[in-house]
């Protein structure tokens, strides 16, 4: 018996295994959970891989039908069968790996009703479709020979798919030339994100050259294969004609590709030593212009090795054209890479093994081989492990019972499963849930105090490297708060606080350590404007209210002194009610410039500032309803003006609450 | 409503208050941002925010959203349809219709459309203009919610005089061309600006070539293509089947296949695999 096969059958079924519970995440938590795309990296590996590849890896199917059925080349016949079937299972593992990119697969069929013929991509949708219909019908003599089928019904079916054999192979060349090469044309509409090395106007004769050339390297491939795990004799000096038209494809695909660049004046850059010029030489010695020097060869086309590593190199090198085409050289932002996560190479694996668990089973109930590669007898009897441990004559096991075909691979199978389900990330178990923002924990830094020239308050500021501290600064505990980890820190002045609220008696006043869990009040438990809203102090409004020039002095109190911010009463002075009722931080009694500072102070003083600095300069036109509260607080779009408290304001006009020379905000 | 309709944006006015944001997020009923791993910037477009302000640096604010490109590239990629151009210009979307490949996530040199990622049924989203407003003469959300007029609506031959005039007027303030004007086409959301806007786009220089022309020159391919390989394969059969037929009929007299002028071969080679 073949432990080869039942080992290998043994990983495959593991891999569906890992696919199965991967295909219950993947369709009930959606793309972002199980994937690493993203809005400016939309398509991987599914697209590069399960279809770029798959469909260009199963043009073995095509090509051969071409070789065998048109040109006539009969003594490749052995080779059309396996080549039809790869192909068949190739298309339809493109199909199922489709599934599980498509936002929405059960839309899969809507090509069909709602064509618009404009997109390249419809083409591809439909010629693939077809094909593969094409490629079933091209199969089914295989399946209809089994005993099983042997029945008046289906042998007419067999005679009249035997009869429409030409018909079938040339629509499947005819389809397999218009979307092999229109998955490249896939790309033309993309040449600001395809880098010029590989975006060419000839892009689709590339694609379509370089399936041919992969299509008989895989045929080769799949014989080493199929060799290697049925152990059957491999025929080399067929092989070698395969070898040799592969070289004459792949010299053809090295013109294309290289003249393509040339003519396109991209020569010189290839030397400028980029990544990209790199990647593309490499790309090119790998996929076509090594190993079709090598087969130039009879030595290396009639070797075993060296017709293995000459079809290795094409088959690695073709499916990185197709990777580069769409992901590596495919532009995205630097700060968004795309590398996909194992969720998505497992799908890819477990996809590709499906494939091949129906390839061995065809090969092990029908006969896709040719008699003399003897299929049948061993195929049949290589599923039963541990039937030659039998001995008949004594009805007893000779050595110990050990897992069979079947239960073995059901074993494999719910293992994997087992792990894979233990190895989920969080995302791909319950969906993609809020999380929330990160926060830097405060980082104590030393900085200077320093008080304002032009208007009262303190600007606190951190020295960079070669700064000298500035004149008359005191030196202070900092920390720095970074909200969202965004690298944009706001300073918190921890000794200004300190001094501020009572010295060593303060302490718990923000570090109340009474409370579990409590680390530090936030700014807004003291701060409580910080999140109301406030005007802009609009003069023109005000002098209209205390009744023109003679309402001056209302504010200006001080007759000699110049007008001004800081000379005038507090808003606080009329408006009582801009104080918010519960903020801890009291107006100053004497001495000090208004309450303590919020994000409303932050948010205007940073638009005022700039937009009275940009008035000046007189570059910027400014609208003149900017200084409005509801130009930017729709919540506060009001008949009319802010309520002013009468009793505050009488008390401001007969001159007894409020000193001049306390300043505003 | 039928004439192509233009949203100009004024970069310079722009103040980068963010208020289309919200106009925009209450119109389309969008709620609160998606998770930043599928984005550029906490605050990029995503399936929940069909505008936002980029700010390249100094005191300029830049609405990105979608251009609605005259040609536009996604419209042509799509297989099913579910993009399409109303006859105002706005690009819009049929759910019902998409299968989510995402082709045109990636054909669009702006890179605007994005996708519903958290969900397990997720859609294409991006701006459609506010073609539901639009059929009853409304102006876009965010053009209404905009305190400054940096950004305004109207037919679009209408926007590009403006914006032209606006140019002519104080040449010295704005960059010499009007953003969109003709670009890979001409797209229906255009700006002017005091900064160079490349960064817009994929590539500084999208030439004024549009995008569905170049996938056009290989599709048109197709009807020939089909014409020439099925040809060119039939004619070689026949050749290659008649010169074995032939060189059978040297070495057997005896068997004439008289009844059979199709296929001989295949059939033969069928019954003996």
């Amino acid at each position: 018996m073949n432990r080869r096969l039942s080992n290998t059958k043994t990983i495959l079924w593991a891999l569906v295994g890992v696919l199965a519970v991967l295909t219950l995440s993947r369709f009930m938590r959606g793309l972002g959970a199980t994937t690493a795309l993203t809005d400016l990296a939309p398509w991987g590996l599914w697209i590069a891989f399960d279809v770029m590849s798959g469909v260009a890896l199963a043009a073995g199917g095509f090509v051969v039908a071409a070789t065998v059925y048109i040109f006539g080349r009969q003594e490749y016949h052995r080779f059309a069968r396996p080549a039809i079937l790869t192909a068949l299972l190739g298309y339809a593992a493109v199909a199922v790996g489709l599934l599980y990119d498509l936002g929405l697969p059960w839309h899969i069929w809507h090509p069909m009703v709602y064509p618009q013929h404009h997109s390249v991509l419809f083409e591809v949708a439909m010629c693939v479709m077809l094909y593969l219909t094409v490629l079933a019908l091209e199969f089914a003599p295989v399946v209809l020979e089994h005993p099983w089928f042997d029945k008046p019904l289906f042998r007419t079916v067999h005679s009249w798919i035997n009869r429409l054999t030409i018909p079938l192979v040339i629509s499947g060349i005819v389809l397999s030339t218009l979307h092999q090469s229109s998955l490249g044309s896939l790309f033309l509409l993309t040449p600001y994100r395809l880098h010029e090395l590989w975006y060419s106007p000839i892009i689709w004769v590339l694609f379509f050259v370089s399936a041919i050339a992969l299509g008989l390297m895989m045929v080769t491939a799949e014989s080493f294969f199929s060799s290697w795990l049925f152990k059957h004799k491999l025929r080399l000096d067929l092989m070698a004609g395969l070898g040799r038209a592969a070289s004459i494809v792949l010299f053809l695909f090295v013109a294309l590709r290289v003249g393509d660049v040339a003519y396109r004046g991209l020569l010189p850059s290839l030397a400028n030593g980029s990544w990209q010029s790199n990647l593309f030489i490499f790309e090119v010695l790998l996929s076509a212009l090594l190993p079709a020097a090598l087969l130039l060869f009879s030595k290396v086309r009639t070797s075993g090795p060296g017709l293995g590593t000459c079809a290795a190199m094409t088959i690695f090198g073709m499916i990185g054209y197709r990777f580069d085409v769409c992901i590596v050289a495919f532009m995205r932002p630097e700060s968004l890479p795309y590398f996909p996560s194992w969720i998505e190479v497992a799908v890819s694996m477990g996809i590709v093994a499906g494939a091949l668990l129906i390839f061995i089973f065809f090969i092990e109930k029908f006969r896709v081989f040719k008699h003399d590669e003897g299929e049948g007898t061993t195929a049949a009897a290589v599923d039963l492990p541990g039937r030659d441990r039998f001995n008949p004559s004594t009805m007893r096991l000779l050595s110990p019972a050990r897992l069979d075909g079947p239960r073995r691979y059901t074993m494999a199978v719910l293992l994997a499963a087992a792990v894979t389900v233990a190895l989920l990330p969080a995302e791909a178990l319950h969906g993609v849930q809020d999380t929330l923002t990160p926060v830097s924990p405060p980082r104590a830094v030393e900085g200077y105090a320093v008080a304002r020239a032009d208007t009262p308050g303190t600007d606190f500021v951190v020295l960079q490297e070669d700064e000298a501290p500035p004149d008359g600064a005191l030196l202070q505990a900092l920390y720095t708060i970074d909200g969202n980890r965004n690298g944009r820190v706001s300073l918190f002045p921890h000794t200004f606080h300190v001094e501020k609220l009572g010295q060593n008696q303060s302490c718990v006043r923000c570090h109340h350590l009474n409370m579990p869990e409590d680390r530090n009040s936030a700014c807004s438990e003291c701060h409580r404007d910080m999140y109301a809203v406030t005007d802009i102090f609009d003069h023109a409004s005000h002098i209209e209210a205390v009744r023109g020039n003679d309402g001056c002095t209302d504010c200006h109190r001080d007759p000699e002194g110049a007008k001004g911010r800081t000379s005038a009463l507090a808003c606080t002075g009329c408006h009582a009610g801009m104080v918010v009722a519960g903020s801890v931080v009291r107006p100053p009694e004497k001495g000090m410039d208004g309450f303590a500072g919020g994000y409303m102070d932050a948010m205007h003083g940073l638009c005022v500032k700039c937009h009275e600095q940009v008035v000046l300069e007189g570059t910027v036109k400014v609208a003149a309803h900017f200084s409005n509260c509801a130009t930017c607080h729709h919540e506060l779009r009001l008949p009319g003006p802010p309520a002013v408290d009468p009793l505050l304001l009488a008390e401001a006009r007969s001159g007894t609450a409020g000193d001049p020379g306390e300043g505003g905000l | 409503m039928s004439t192509r309709m233009s949203i100009l944006t004024d970069v310079t006015l722009c103040t980068g208050c963010e208020a289309c944001v919200e106009g925009c997020k209450k119109e389309n009923n969008l709620g609160k941002d998606v998770p930043r791993r599928w984005k550029l910037r906490i605050d990029d477009l995503s399936s929940t925010r069909f505008t936002t302000i980029d700010h390249p640096g100094g005191n300029h604010h830049v609405r990105r959203q979608c251009r609605h490109c005259i040609e536009p590239a996604c419209v042509s990629a799509c297989l099913v349809g579910a993009l399409q151009q109303t006859p105002e210009g706005a690009v819009i979307y049929d759910a019902d219709r998409c299968m989510g490949c995402r082709y045109c996530m990636t054909s669009c040199p702006y890179g605007i459309p994005r996708y519903d990622w958290e969900a397990a049924v997720p859609y294409v989203r991006k701006c459609n203009l506010c073609h539901q407003r639009l059929i009853k003469g409304g102006v876009p959300a965010c053009v209404e919610a905009c305190p400054e007029k940096a950004t305004i609506f109207g037919a679009r031959e209408e926007m590009l005089a403006e914006a032209h005039r606006r140019i002519e007027e104080n040449p010295g303030r704005y960059q010499g061309r009007v953003y969109g004007e003709t670009e890979i086409g001409g797209t229906s959301v255009i700006y002017i600006s005091d900064i160079p806007l490349d960064f817009l786009g994929f590539k500084p220089d999208l030439g004024n070539t549009p995008l569905p022309e170049r996938s056009w020159a290989a599709l048109s391919k197709v009807p020939p293509l089909i014409a020439g390989m099925g040809g060119l394969m039939a004619g070689v059969w026949w050749v290659v089947g008649r010169r074995m037929k032939l060189a059978e009929g040297e070495q057997h007299v005896d068997t004439p296949e008289s009844g059979e002028t199709a296929k001989p071969a295949p059939d033969e080679k069928e019954t003996e695999a």
